[in-house]
């Protein structure tokens, strides 16, 4: 089965979506009160200087030039300067966005098999003991604020127990797995709950499906259907929630970034916003467009392999 | 303590399981963490804290300043300045940039117009009075002042007149500043990180035999406080820049990290408009003041680490008076000067920004306003709207902080007190001639003793007028690892980084 | 984002969920009750602040302690409780409307209506939910109104998805092709019969997302966009406590149990209208 032309289409149709985007992101940071010049030069500069430096940048032309310009440069594949920093904005982007990748696929790693082994026990289990404390767990996990939980987790595990360093991003493979495990160890927390509840109750769906109840008359054991039927059908879903939550773990992983001093995209993006650099913000928002897609049309590609019934 | 023990036992079997962490610091690189970023390398763009630290480990100027405050040659080995205070004839001593080329006069007199001219400046006020700049010969400069100036040598030593390479600036152009610029300080850039952090490398080249004391350092931008006193606590860092008041004791009693507290020009106060109701009423200023204790203020603010503020200039600026009694708690009297007043009880707005600490206090100011009758919404706003709305006037009161970047107290009155010198008296509008007058006056006095009364007068009529409301003096709060030695911040908010020696490797 | 994983649920046994539907219920009930009736019977001001009663453990004039300006906690945690629950609220019932007719919009006429409000839903979808939230905070201004702004024009995506992929399945049923044979105008096929059909996910999902809520609400607390001092909110109060919490345990603590049981009850009901209304996905 050809799945190109329909990866095709979807990409054709990704072309409105990101000119839509770079308006709405134009517009959102340009109507904005707040003004990046005064930020970028500090308390004391007079009022003059922040004219001067407003004409410079081109921020006081009509917005639609200021746009096509924006919209120009970003034809020829510059994202532009950022503001604050004088720097390209895709230098920016790139120097941090690895960290942000490494985190996100860090979590991925810890929590999909938390997430199968708790989800398989409480659905065999359900509405014993085992399946409540894990209920129980769940929403602990997901009601502690991230924030606090980070601070809690440093302050025992990085330091009165000295078993992990509580900031940065170390150098090397085996030393970024060290750094950041906290933070990945606390997004989890969050995480896993979130695809637990969902696993779960697909599971407990399958488990009374029409087939699986004719497989199970028709005498194949009980292990064999679970492996064989119900596992694999009830991935399906959480696939799709696990294809959402990897896009907001680019992006909003921001506040264990800030926890542990990992400087990646979604703080990059904080700045921006808080400093008013709107170039950096713009191409930050592209390229969180562009991310989404990817990893939508990849767990939809990984669906039609799981499931062929399932159309792109 | 057993729980360490246990923990360094578990810690070791997962090292075997991930590796032991790189040991990363064979080479003797200091590791500082502060909330504040660095922006920019170029030292006339900015005058925001972050950049202010940066600038001082990469530019050298021309005078230093001693720990004891005191000033003593930099790059400019010697000077002097004519009888008539008009002229400072420099020597430019025997120096090198960063690349191995000679630090010149013209590199001197190129790096001083260009903050003072510069368009994009952010900050040409210390450089204001210099009339003419001229190179003698190749190590000799001339500076013209517009008239005798008492300050003008020692604003030779704020952050942003650090000389940089005319040369290079001129053929690199914006992107010298960039990457790796061309330094004369201690340091040269190595990496820069925006966003992150910033890489020093000892300079090869720098002018001070022996110096810096250290191969380099690492400014790491931490923006969580609490981060930052945890990463203290795990030995990930050599010193860290404000730490919470209310963390200072629990790190004090911490072995290997010291809090010195050092003294410095910061001042918390509240910002009054004066230029609409109600603080344009001097009887409601007065009320609004008498109506805060600010013992108290201090106390639940910084746990009394800091000193409280008696008047509308720093603590540790030079003729700070010391004497002046302040304003005083008064209930009573606060609210008879209220209902004496023209106010018509509409509540005024208080402009904070997303500070913990600006929360903190609107919240202590609102409460204390309402004792008296005199009412206050607070309204909190990001940065970039504050220093919007701050400018044009657009707020109440604003509890905030400024510091000054010299001890001599010029710069802080121009700033903060001074109506007709640009900043309008910190925004606030504030506008008494007599002060204009003195602020002139007290610059072009060379004589210590006759100054000193003159900015006494100038405390004295701008603290009753209630220009502004002083709350507190904080030092800084700094902690500080063993693993170093030498490291301390000055009160013009520069590290002695270049004198700090790594002791424990 | 759209939190799609808290829509689910059993779709089994109804007594089991009955137990479900009434612990949260009642947790539920109960944080309404004290936030209705709580300040008023304590009858302490949660703004008066007390500079010699600072981070005062729990005791008898505090039950649960002074925070670091000396305001009562518990007083602040019952005051706490009627902005949170409002926020869950007014946090999630905006986007929902906004989803639900969007989806229904959508999903119902097909076509090039469906291509446009598809295409705004991929342009929301593509800011991070938490990234998107803070930047419109951060630009309009800090506040629960802004708030609440923010999250309707970020949350009602995941409404509208929900409900745009039941009201295709619906327009093939046969009840409504029946309705449409006997000449019903679309809008009122479209409200009177695919709606109500369509509202069972919209309501389990919307209990989940005002844990999401809260949860959002906290985070813009950390940096600093919360809401407006000395409004009491538990996520405020927490982030604001950071700094303490060497100096007291009692100061995040029990704002952070207040949230987590509100969040409890509002899952457990969430759970329980799942089994009874047989959600599917």
């Amino acid at each position: 089965m050809s799945r190109i032309p329909a990866i095709g289409l979807r990409l054709v149709q990704l072309l409105p979506v990101l000119i839509g985007i770079t308006i709405v992101t134009f517009l959102l940071v340009k109507l904005s009160p707040g003004d990046p010049v005064r930020l970028m030069l500090g308390d004391r500069a007079t009022e003059e200087t922040v004219a001067a430096v407003r004409a410079q940048l081109g921020f006081d032309l009509p917005l639609w030039k200021q746009y096509l310009s924006y919209a120009g440069n970003l034809l020829q594949g510059d994202l532009g300067q950022s503001i604050r920093y004088r720097l390209p904005v895709l230098d920016l982007i790139l120097g941090v966005m690895p960290r942000t990748l490494f985190l996100a696929t860090y979590v991925l790693v810890l929590s999909i098999p938390a997430t199968v082994i708790l989800s398989v026990v409480a659905a065999r289990h359900a509405g014993k003991p085992v399946d409540q404390i894990i209920r129980i767990l769940s929403v602990i996990g997901m009601t502690i604020p991230v924030f606090w939980l980070g601070i809690m987790l440093a302050r025992f595990l990085g330091v009165e127990l000295g078993l992990f360093p509580v900031s940065g991003y170390g150098d090397g493979f085996i030393d970024h797995l060290h750094h950041l495990f906290l933070p990945a160890l606390s997004t989890s927390v969050w995480l896993v709950p979130m695809l637990v509840r969902n696993l779960r109750a697909s599971i407990l769906e399958q488990m009374e499906a029409d087939y699986v109840v004719a497989s199970r008359a028709k005498g194949l054991p009980a292990r064999y259907i679970f492996g064989r039927h119900i596992l694999p059908n009830s991935l399906l879903p959480t696939l799709n929630l696990l294809g959402v939550m990897i896009a907001f773990l680019i992006g909003g992983s921001v506040i264990v970034e800030i926890v542990y001093a990992v400087p990646g995209l979604g703080g990059l993006m904080i700045e921006a916003v808080l400093a008013r650099d709107y170039t950096v913000i713009q191409g930050l928002t592209l390229f969180y467009a562009l991310g989404t897609v990817i990893v939508t049309l990849s767990v939809d590609l990984i669906s039609t392999w799981i499931d062929p019934r399932v159309q792109l | 303590m057993n729980l360490k023990r246990l923990g360094r036992a578990v810690g070791l079997l997962a090292a075997l399981t991930l590796a032991s962490p790189a040991a990363t610091h064979a080479e003797d690189i200091v590791r500082i963490a502060s909330a504040y970023r660095t922006t920019t390398l170029d030292p006339a763009l900015s005058a925001a804290a972050g950049n202010i630290e940066t600038y001082g480990q990469l530019y050298g100027r021309l005078i230093r300043r001693a720990a004891d405050g005191s000033l003593e040659p930099g790059l400019a080995e010697s000077w002097a300045v004519s009888d008539d205070g008009k002229t400072v004839t420099l020597k430019i001593r025997d120096a090198k940039f960063s690349d191995g080329s000679p630090i010149t006069a013209d590199d001197v007199v190129f790096s001083l117009l260009r903050v003072r001219d510069l368009k994009e400046s952010a900050y040409s006020a210390p450089l204001q009075q210099l009339a003419e700049a001229k190179a003698g010969d190749a190590q000799t400069v001339i500076l013209t002042l517009k008239s005798a100036f008492a300050p003008f040598v020692g604003n030779l030593e704020v952050f942003n007149t650090g000389i940089v390479s005319k040369k290079d600036v001129e053929t690199r152009g914006e992107a010298a500043f960039t990457t790796t610029p061309v330094t004369s300080g201690p340091y040269v850039v190595k990496e820069w990180r925006p966003n992150d952090r910033l890489i020093l490398a000892a300079n090869p080249h720098y002018w001070r035999e022996g110096y810096p004391k250290n191969d380099g350092a690492e400014l790491i931008e931490v923006v969580d406080d609490n981060t930052r006193v945890t990463m203290m606590i795990a030995g990930e860092l050599d010193a860290a820049r404000g730490v919470p008041w209310s963390q200072v004791a629990d790190l004090k009693g911490r072995d290997g990290i010291s809090m010195p507290l050092e003294p410095s020009t910061v001042i918390f106060m509240t910002l009054l408009n004066h230029s609409r109701a109600p603080f344009n009423d001097l009887k409601v200023r007065q009320a609004a003041a008498h109506a805060i204790d600010t013992v108290a203020v201090t106390k639940a603010m910084t746990f009394g680490y800091a000193a409280t503020a008696n008047t509308t200039l720093p603590g540790a600026v030079d003729f700070h008076d010391k004497d002046n009694p302040g304003l005083g708690y008064d209930v009573e009297d606060a609210k008879k000067l209220l209902k004496e007043s023209s106010y018509d009880g509409k509540p005024a707005t208080i402009l904070i920004t997303d500070s913990a600490e600006s929360e903190r206090l609107a919240v202590l100011l609102q409460a204390q306003w309402a004792v008296i009758g005199l009412n206050a919404k607070i309204e909190k706003v990001d940065g970039g709207v504050w220093w919007e709305r701050v400018p044009g006037a657009d707020y109440d009161a604003a509890p905030t902080w400024w510091y000054n970047e010299t001890p001599d107290p010029d710069l802080a009155v121009r700033w903060a007190l001074c109506g007709t010198c640009g900043s309008e008296s910190y925004y606030t509008k504030y506008n008494n001639a007599k002060v204009d007058e003195l602020t002139e006056t007290a610059a072009r006095e060379l004589d210590p003793v006759k100054r000193g009364a003159l900015y006494k007068e100038i405390q004295t009529i701008s603290t009753e007028e209630v220009a502004q409301i002083p709350l507190y003096y904080p030092p800084y709060a700094n902690a500080y690892g063993n693993r170093i030695k030498g490291l301390m911040m000055t009160p013009s908010l520069q590290w002695t980084l270049e004198e700090t020696e790594v002791v424990q490797p | 984002m759209s939190h799609l994983g808290l829509s689910t649920a059993v779709p089994r046994a109804r007594s089991r969920g009955s137990i479900e539907i009434s612990i949260g219920g009642s947790l539920l009930s109960a944080w309404l009750f004290l936030a209705i009736f709580g300040p008023s019977i304590l009858g302490v001001d949660p703004n008066q602040i007390d500079l010699v009663a600072i981070l005062q453990p729990p005791h008898a004039d505090h039950w649960l302690g002074t925070d670091q300006l000396g305001r009562d906690a518990l007083a602040r945690i019952l005051m706490g409780a009627r902005i949170d629950i409002l926020m869950s609220v007014l946090g999630v019932l905006p986007p929902l409307i906004i989803g639900v007719v969007v989806g229904l919009v959508s999903g119902y006429f097909g076509g090039w209506i469906d291509s446009i409000l598809m295409r705004l839903v991929d342009i929301t979808v593509a800011f991070p939910f938490l990234v998107l939230v803070i930047a419109i905070v951060g630009m309009l201004g800090p506040g629960l109104d802004n708030f609440f702004v923010a999250l309707a024009l970020v949350g009602w995506v995941s409404y509208a998805r929900l409900i745009r992929a039941r009201g295709l399945v619906l327009r093939e049923a046969e009840f409504i092709q029946a309705a449409r044979g006997l000449g019903y105008p679309p809008l009122y096929i479209l409200f009177r019969h695919v709606m109500p059909k369509a509202l069972s996910p919209i309501a389990v999902y919307a209990m989940s997302d005002a844990v999401m809520v809260m949860l959002a609400g906290a985070s813009l607390g950390f940096v600093g966009l919360g809401v407006q001092p000395p409004t009491p909110e538990w996520g405020v109060m927490i982030a604001d406590g950071q700094p303490f919490v060497t100096m007291g345990w009692w100061i995040c603590l029990f704002p952070g149990m207040a949230a987590a049981s509100l969040g409890l009850g509002f899952l457990l009901l969430s759970d329980g209208l799942a089994g009874r209304l047989g959600v599917r996905k």
